[in-house]
């Protein structure tokens, strides 16, 4: 059976959920946002609540109209939405709030871990070999902090063509210099060898277009490389930019939300089948101010929304426990109230969807609730 | 004329001649003035780095031949003091290989008639420059700190043009001086201002706010990373209504486009001029453009300010993640100085956690490939190639697209091995344009008799101390088996050893 992949593509900066699956004709979110709450958004009609829960009163949704192209994954039931979801970190900082929520509330110290590697040291199954993860891009997300082995690369030929693969003494030579010892630039060294002894014997497929030139459409091309190359690829992550909006939101959101929706619908017409092994999680570290700001755009907030596509979703359905945009409702100073943890929803893919029995030690300190996120439809 | 007019003016008609050779006359004339390769050169032969050296790997991008020799001769703590003054410190060299370079003298609004791309590549090749050559090591070491804690992305609207001015008239002159007098530099800049629009961060004129808020929504992005960043580090006991008050005090600054291109000016109606509160502190109404002052003296007044600051320089300097008890002493040292950087990294340079740390940093990929192009004394004009190494690499300066600046510790960049590998073997290959090395000069000057000794020696050099049996035995047996000494070199440049400092 091919491995079961994890794509974590993080939105850095703090995408604006509340724009991206907005409430359908909300007269408080227009009152808030005179200036951006303009477009029309694509329905996507009435919200559900967790699994099991009722009472919450439920909410009409719609999507962003870059988002468009998101539309038939979502109508084919493969594409849900969780709306009002967030951590429990209140700093309002980009950078805390990432490094939180990647390390899933494991602080930094002496062994910092992020939440993907203490996945792939426990779930259940083979040692986990030189391109179970990789991260897309020149560094390593905390995400996958101390993970068992992690390839960092922007694009699999540019690795493999470096010249230490042509001469084989010093191939040999290299490898010798990062030895057996435990230490961080051999352990790197050697990984990265193995990686590219793998990398090398893929072979290069021809790249759809519809993945268009920007990076991230080009991060998403590579990882699907690797998913139909059986390489045993169980994490990918893939950073996309560009959602900090403190500035005339109405346009500066407009690319990077046709960005994403671009890049994932390319993904899943080029998988096709294969999509069946893969979960794309989107997700970002805070939501945006509920009312807007004297530049036209939106400040630090709190609860904004998480994706999920591809095999085993349950999806087509928006789930939130949906706190209204009323005065009363909102988180001081006027922010979306985070109803759902994201851990909530990290866990139930790991725990439902990979079947891991270590859940506890993935999300420690947390005691997951059930959203019915996964399993058949 | 001066010597250095004279110089620069010799270089300048050399290259009116022959414009291709141009970078080769001022390489031979930068040589010629005193900043080549010594002649003789002492090979490290114990199995630790000096004290100079580790210094020098430190307070500097790694040394030039005959740095360790110069240290050594002067004295650690003179050879500090000399740094701290870099206005003293005789640079004609390097200012010879920079003099062409229009962003380092063209003055602010004509920087505009360049093209945002011109800049930066003439950006990233000052930098480069000034890394590699300069003898103000301490200064350009600083000036790389200072860029990443006060970062601003090149990408970014008008800081295509900005970058210039800001490295150039705000972080350089002020790396070594007063913090406050950096920060309140930094916090007016034309590029902090549009980068994080501080510029659009004006007192609202909507009467109604429908959620009850004390301030009436003005841009709170720079207030944030200000507190956050720059100050006092998060989690130290501001709040929202803090980061709303600070975003009060700072409305009313603009970034003139028309006839002043970039400079910041005051705009009192768009500045929101009532009382303030910011960490219980009162700021009265009335002070208009002063607001910013009077919120950067609470804020630099902080014991939080004096820490975070310190623990930013200490794990640049010391560790990644450095003693508590050398971020105090660090702490205490910019207290008692009024938060004086120089006085400060003396402190962190002079410790005794800091003699303790050895190799204990990796190095950024822009420290590499300095390191290894000021080892082997290389001749570069660092234009295109270099700075395309450092993108493959990550560590494109002024790319970093978030308010924090390139991450200071080792996990973020154990990634780049396959591309420092790469650009090893492209520097000794000689396949990167403009940059060339002559290993048979530095295996002369550091006169090693029989050849067997030479990998090892030569290795040494670059590691600053005698390398162990299983760190030299892969080089030698790679020499033996291919006989190709110029690879060889390449693979004590991707050496886990030299990865570090």
């Amino acid at each position: 059976m091919p491995a079961q992949t994890i794509v974590v593509v993080f939105l850095r900066g703090g995408a604006d959920g509340l724009a991206l699956v907005p409430p359908m004709d909300d007269p408080t979110l227009r009152r808030l946002r005179p200036t951006l709450a303009s477009r029309r958004p694509i329905p996507l009609g009435p919200t559900l609540c967790p699994s099991g829960e009722t009472g919450s009163c439920p909410a009409e949704l719609g999507l962003h109209p870059e988002l468009a192209p998101l539309v038939p994954a979502f109508r084919a039931g493969e594409l849900a939405i969780v709306h009002a979801v967030g951590s429990d970190d209140a700093t309002r900082s980009h950078f805390d709030a990432q490094e939180r929520m990647e390390r899933a509330g494991v602080r930094a110290g002496s062994e910092p871990s992020g939440w993907l590697a203490r996945h792939l040291r426990t779930r259940v199954g083979p040692e986990p070999s030189t391109l179970s993860s990789v991260a897309i891009g020149t560094s390593v997300p905390d995400s996958l902090a101390s993970a068992p082995a992690v390839a960092v690369l922007e694009s699999v030929d540019d690795l493999v063509a470096s010249a230490t693969t042509r001469d084989p003494a010093l191939r040999r030579a290299l490898a010798a210099l990062h030895g057996d010892a435990h230490d961080p630039i051999h352990e790197a060294g050697r990984d990265a060898m193995a990686a590219i002894d793998r990398l090398a014997r893929t072979r290069p497929t021809r790249r759809s277009r519809a993945y268009g030139v920007l990076p991230f459409g080009r991060a998403l091309a590579e990882v699907a490389r690797l998913v139909r190359a059986d390489v045993g690829l169980e994490a990918a992550t893939i950073d996309l930019g560009g959602w900090d909006t403190h500035l005339a939101q109405s346009t500066a959101l407009d690319t990077p939300a046709r960005t994403l929706a671009e890049g994932l619908a390319a993904f899943r017409a080029d998988l096709g089948d294969a999509m069946e092994h893969v979960v794309v999680v989107v997700m970002t570290e805070l939501g945006r101010r509920a009312y807007e700001n004297a530049a036209l755009g939106t400040d630090h907030g709190r609860a904004s929304v998480m994706l999920l596509l591809g095999g085993g979703v349950r999806g087509g359905r928006v789930v939130t426990r949906w706190p209204g945009l009323d005065p009363a409702s909102l988180e001081p100073p006027g922010d979306l109230r985070v109803t759902i943890d994201y851990r909530d929803v990290l866990a139930e893919l790991v725990g439902v969807r990979l079947g891991s029995t270590r859940v506890g030690e993935v999300f420690p300190g947390w005691a997951p609730g059930a959203l019915g996120l996964f399993g058949s439809t | 004329m001066n010597r250095r007019e004279a110089l620069v003016a010799t270089a300048l008609g050399a290259c009116t001649v022959a414009t291709a050779g141009c970078d080769r006359v001022v390489g031979a004339l930068a040589r010629a003035s005193g900043h080549g390769l010594p002649r003789t050169l002492r090979a490290p032969s114990a199995a630790h780095k000096s004290a100079a050296r580790h210094l020098l790997d430190r307070a500097a991008f790694g040394p030039w031949p005959g740095d360790v020799e110069h240290v050594e001769r002067v004295g650690i703590a003179r050879w500090i003091d000399e740094q701290l003054a870099p206005s003293h410190i005789d640079d004609d060299a390097c200012a010879m290989r920079t003099a062409a370079i229009d962003v380092g003298w063209v003055p602010a609004d004509l920087l505009f008639e360049l093209r945002p791309e011109d800049i930066e590549r003439q950006l990233v090749t000052d930098t480069l420059l000034r890394a590699v050559y300069s003898r103000r090591q301490l200064q350009e070491v600083l000036v790389g700190f200072w860029l990443d804690h006060f970062n601003v992305a090149i990408g970014k609207s008008l800081c295509s043009h900005l970058e210039a001015t800001y490295v150039r008239d705000v972080i350089r002159p002020n790396a070594l001086g007063s913090f406050r007098s950096l920060l309140g530099a930094v916090t007016t800049s034309g590029a902090m201002l549009v980068y994080l629009d501080g510029r659009d961060n004006r007192r609202s004129s909507r009467r109604e706010v429908p959620v009850p808020s004390p301030a009436e929504g003005p841009n709170e992005n720079h207030a944030r990373e200000l507190l956050e960043l720059h100050t006092l580090g998060v989690r130290s006991g501001y709040d929202q209504h803090d980061v709303m008050e600070a975003a009060r005090c700072l409305s009313g600054w603009v970034v003139d486009e028309r006839w002043a291109p970039g400079r910041a000016r005051f705009v009192p109606e768009r500045h929101d001029d009532g009382a303030k509160t910011v960490l219980g502190a009162t700021l009265p109404p009335g002070h208009g453009a002063r607001d910013v002052d009077l919120l950067l003296d609470v804020l630099v007044r902080r014991p939080e300010c004096a820490t975070h600051v310190a623990r930013a320089l200490c794990r640049h300097f010391v560790s990644d993640d450095p003693p508590e008890s050398v971020v105090r002493s660090a702490s205490a040292s910019f207290v008692r100085t009024g938060g004086h950087i120089g006085q400060t990294v003396r402190t962190i340079l002079t410790s005794p956690e800091l003699a303790r740390a050895v190799d204990q940093k990796v190095k950024r990929p822009f420290r590499f490939v300095v390191s290894a192009l000021r080892a082997l004394a290389a001749e570069t004009h660092a234009r295109l190639d270099v700075g395309d190494a450092l993108a493959r690499m990550g560590h494109a300066p002024f790319r970093w697209p978030t308010p924090d600046g390139y991450p200071d510790h080792a996990g973020a960049w154990l990634g780049t091995l396959p591309a420092r590998w790469a650009f090893a073997l492209a520097l000794v290959e000689g396949r990167i344009d403009g940059t060339s090395v002559e290993p048979p000069a530095l295996v002369r000057a550091l006169a090693t008799t029989d050849a067997d000794d030479t990998t090892a020696t030569l290795f040494a050099h670059l590691i600053g101390r005698r390398p162990r049996a299983d760190e030299l035995d892969p080089v030698v047996a790679y020499v033996e088996t291919t006989r190709r000494r110029d690879r060889a070199l390449a693979l004590m440049l991707a050496s886990p050893a030299f990865q570090r400092h």
